[in-house]
């Protein structure tokens, strides 16, 4: 952007260390798209399933097998992990959390409890 | 004169501010309202699933919910925009794909409700 000088610009992602604090708020985003991208399927899966009998079990017969399982926890652990850093963003609005050690702790936080609560869920469901 | 500095999606729309956090109040209770209440009582016959989704409030519930679904996804992804895609004509053309798409699932989103109906 209007740099004018040919100066080489070293930009490897991954020599490039991103604090925890940024990986979150990229990291809320990535699930944010994804779970948006997941709403076409979702939308079908919902009308499917209110149509008749048949749809309805074909669709719980499906989502009851392994696969169907491990995409089912994959779109929850989505969910979740947006769910945690956006409570951490409503936190922060609310002055609660703010500074250097407080943020890069409950970015930690976050991912800590989208983990734990998503092996919860899946001993359950596994 | 001089042009002030691009911001991306920092310091603009109060309002979309707004919007994005009481959306994400409701989002976040009524999904985890699901989950719980699904994980402890699963609905296993169809016809007690389409039971109690034609019943009024639970349509009224899901229809906030897509409400509040559409427009959180669309200012996140307005934000996503005005921060990573840099030629003007890219931006636009992804702003109103999106709009065109969310607005073909809110439409979608009307007819599950309407057929739902008792």
């Amino acid at each position: 952007m209007g740099n004018k000088n040919k100066r080489p610009v070293y930009l490897n992602l991954f020599k490039l260390r991103l604090p925890v604090t940024g990986v979150v708020s990229i990291v809320h985003r990535i699930t944010g798209l994804f779970l948006v991208l997941l709403l076409p399927p979702a939308f079908y899966l919902l009308q499917r399933s209110l149509q008749n009998r048949d749809a309805f079990d074909g669709i719980v017969s499906w989502f009851s097998a392994l696969p169907g399982r491990l995409i089912m926890l994959v779109v929850l652990w989505l969910f979740l992990q947006h769910f945690f850093s956006g409570v951490r963003h409503l936190l922060q609005d609310m002055d609660i959390g703010v500074g250097k050690a407080a943020g890069r702790l409950s970015a930690r936080l976050t991912f800590i409890a989208s983990i734990v609560v998503i092996a919860i869920i899946g001993v359950r469901l596994l | 004169m001089r042009r002030s500095r691009y911001t991306g999606s920092a310091h603009t729309g109060t309002m979309e501010w707004l919007i994005q956090r009481v959306s994400a109040l409701y989002l976040s209770g009524f999904v985890i309202y699901l989950i719980v209440s699904f994980s402890y009582a699963p609905l296993g016959e169809f016809a007690a699933w389409k039971a109690w989704f034609s019943l009024g409030g639970v349509r009224l519930a899901w229809a906030l919910f897509f409400l509040s679904l559409l427009l959180h996804a669309w200012i996140g992804l307005r934000s996503i925009y005005m921060d990573y895609l840099q030629p003007l004509w890219l931006r636009f053309s992804f702003t109103l794909l999106t709009g065109v798409g969310l607005l073909t699932l809110a439409l979608w989103a009307a007819q599950i409700l309407l057929q739902a109906g008792p």
